[in-house]
């Protein structure tokens, strides 16, 4: 069996800044990482390369600073990396980074399980995976907290809100994970320094062969701002804690909350 | 052909949608059209301010398999905008009829609107930090999560056509079983009036009994960070308020041991009045709050929750 991990390599949105006043966003000192939910897809994905003697790759689309999280997602145990190398990736939407991947997928030929996080850390778009199984033309399965292989076929169980719902599909499929499905391991020295030595093939973004318009971003971002917070911020510091609580019961009740 | 169209599986969300629905089409001088898989709820989306119900009617009792059928609808009725209902099994459709018809897609809308001719729509970014504001390629789909908008009023007088649709299933081989509702241990924050919140701050276990103790005084719900539910189980996963959580707009939001995280924060910032307590004055939930109190939460809760019982 073959499994596909996809993951995105983000910026680091505790290290984003808003600067006060332009409300612009100051992303100078922020480090990239794999995007959160995708560390459960790549645990995930080798917890049932485990169970199933299956073979990981571990695949993403980014520009030449994602070159980094190669070694970061094998270290976590994927047999091998695919790197769609392209500063496309920068201003890449759902839809074109659907295609990029979907093409590569095709490029790596083999695959029963395609695994996405439910979205993305950084901008959380929430459409990729469902979109690669469209364009595939194969089923997908999205939200889960539970997967099961078994006799080509993969059994998912989804968590909506207000229930839970067990879905089986024939394999090759798409499932998209949520972040409760597993705990990523943290990688041993080991794991690490094994990591180098794995195969990753890199690819320019007009070796997979798209039309102009599969990579050309649907919609016009117009802006983007910090989420101006507008709070009284009245923070008792000084005095005794009983002086602090009667401040705050005193403001409480003049809010006609208490 | 241009036009809105609104779908969700669920008729409270499908009435919320009409609310933008209506407003963008007027905008734009065009027409609502409302696809429904209920075809009992024709008559209440056409009095919410639906032009036209296409109700679709199916062998399969499973929303999640109408997508190829809506986005064939789509094709052939082009309308400028499709706005769908943002539940997770509207996000999953949303995004499978994207893949099929290669359109654009802005899920989590905070807002969309007409300006200057074009749809414009609003969501956060960097997990709560940012607001993308979009202008929208014709035939974009736009999901807006339930309670984004009121309820469209109803108006019986209204007037619309309805169409039957029989819809086609494709034949995948899904196969769905095992449905289970999920039974809540506590009330729905989302509709809490007040709402008491912990995080890491907290010690151990026993401490929830201050949490506990505090939400009696103020008649408050209990809710918690990602990691007191993921990581320490303390509480339900449905307790957690934040990004990929909860999302609360209650009167009063009170925290205790909370840093205050921007994944967290964008759960609860809808508040009305948000006070903090915290031992760090640096933490960044000082920044989101009305109200704070620097402080050992452990001689504050108590003496809080001893000055309300007086």
């Amino acid at each position: 069996m073959n499994i596909v991990a996809c993951y995105k390599w983000v910026l680091d949105e505790q290290d984003i800044k808003v600067v006060p006043g332009s409300l612009s966003l100051d992303m100078s000192r922020a480090k990239g990482k794999i995007s959160e939910y995708d560390k459960n897809v790549i645990e995930e994905a080798v917890l049932q390369a485990e169970k199933h003697a299956a073979t990981v790759t571990a695949l993403t689309f980014g520009n030449s600073k994602a070159k980094q999280s190669l070694k970061d997602a094998l270290s976590r145990g994927p047999a091998k990396g695919f790197w769609v190398n392209d500063a496309a990736a920068d201003i890449a939407d759902g839809f074109v980074t659907a295609n990029v991947l979907t093409a590569a997928v095709k490029k790596i030929g083999e695959y029963d399980l395609i695994l996405f996080g439910e979205g993305s850390s950084d901008v959380y778009g929430q459409q990729v995976g469902p979109r690669v199984a469209a364009l595939l033309g194969i089923p997908v399965v999205t939200f889960a907290t539970k997967i099961e292989v078994a006799d080509g076929k993969v059994t998912a169980t989804r968590k909506l809100g207000d229930c839970t719902e067990d879905v089986t599909v024939t394999l090759p499929a798409v499932i998209t994970l949520l972040p409760e499905v597993n705990k990523p391991r943290i990688p041993g020295l080991k794991q690490v320094l094994g990591a180098s030595k794995k195969p990753v093939e890199e690819l320019s973004l007009a070796a997979l062969g798209l039309e102009k318009e599969a990579v050309a971003p649907k919609n016009k971002i117009k802006s983007i701002r910090g989420y101006a917070m507008d709070r009284k911020n009245e923070i008792y510091a000084a005095g005794t804690t009983e002086e602090k609580v009667a401040a705050l019961v005193s403001s409480l009740t003049k809010e006609g909350l208490l | 052909m241009a036009g809105i169209f609104v779908y969700s599986e669920d008729i409270m969300v499908t009435k919320q949608l009409l609310t933008a629905g209506r407003a963008l089409a007027d905008a734009l001088q065009v027409s609502v059209t409302a696809l429904t898989l209920n075809e009992t709820d024709t008559a209440a989306i056409i009095a919410c301010g639906a032009d036209k119900v296409i109700a679709m009617t199916g062998t399969n009792l499973w929303p999640e398999s109408y997508a190829a059928s809506i986005a064939g609808q789509i094709e052939k009725e082009q309308p400028t905008a499709i706005l769908i209902g943002g539940t997770l099994r509207g996000k999953d459709v949303a995004a499978r009829i994207a893949g099929l018809h290669n359109c654009g897609l802005v899920n989590s809308a905070l807002s969309v609107e007409v300006v200057s001719g074009k749809v414009e729509t609003t969501r956060i970014i960097y997990g709560g930090l940012a607001v993308c504001t979009e202008e929208l390629s014709d035939g974009c789909i736009v999901t807006i999560d339930p309670r984004t908008y009121e309820e469209a009023v109803a108006d019986a007088t209204r007037s619309g056509e309805t169409v039957a649709y029989k819809a086609e299933i494709p034949d995948d081989a899904t196969n769905v079983g095992a449905v289970c509702p999920i039974v809540r241990e506590r009330a729905d924050l989302a509709i809490a009036e007040k709402i008491v919140c912990v995080g890491r701050g907290l010690g151990s276990q026993d401490d929830m009994k201050m949490a506990e103790d505090l939400a009696e005084k103020l008649g408050a719900e209990i809710g918690c960070t990602r990691s007191v539910a993921e990581d320490y189980h303390w509480l339900p996963t449905e307790s957690y308020i934040g990004l990929s959580g909860q999302k609360v707009k209650p009167q009063l939001y009170i925290s205790f041991g909370v840093s205050g995280q921007v994944q967290h924060i964008v759960g609860a910032r809808d508040s009305k009045i948000i006070v903090a307590i915290d031992k760090n004055e640096k933490a960044p939930i000082f920044e989101a709050a009305d109200y704070g109190i620097v402080g050992d939460l452990y001689d504050i809760v108590p003496a809080l929750i001893e000055k309300l019982g007086k």
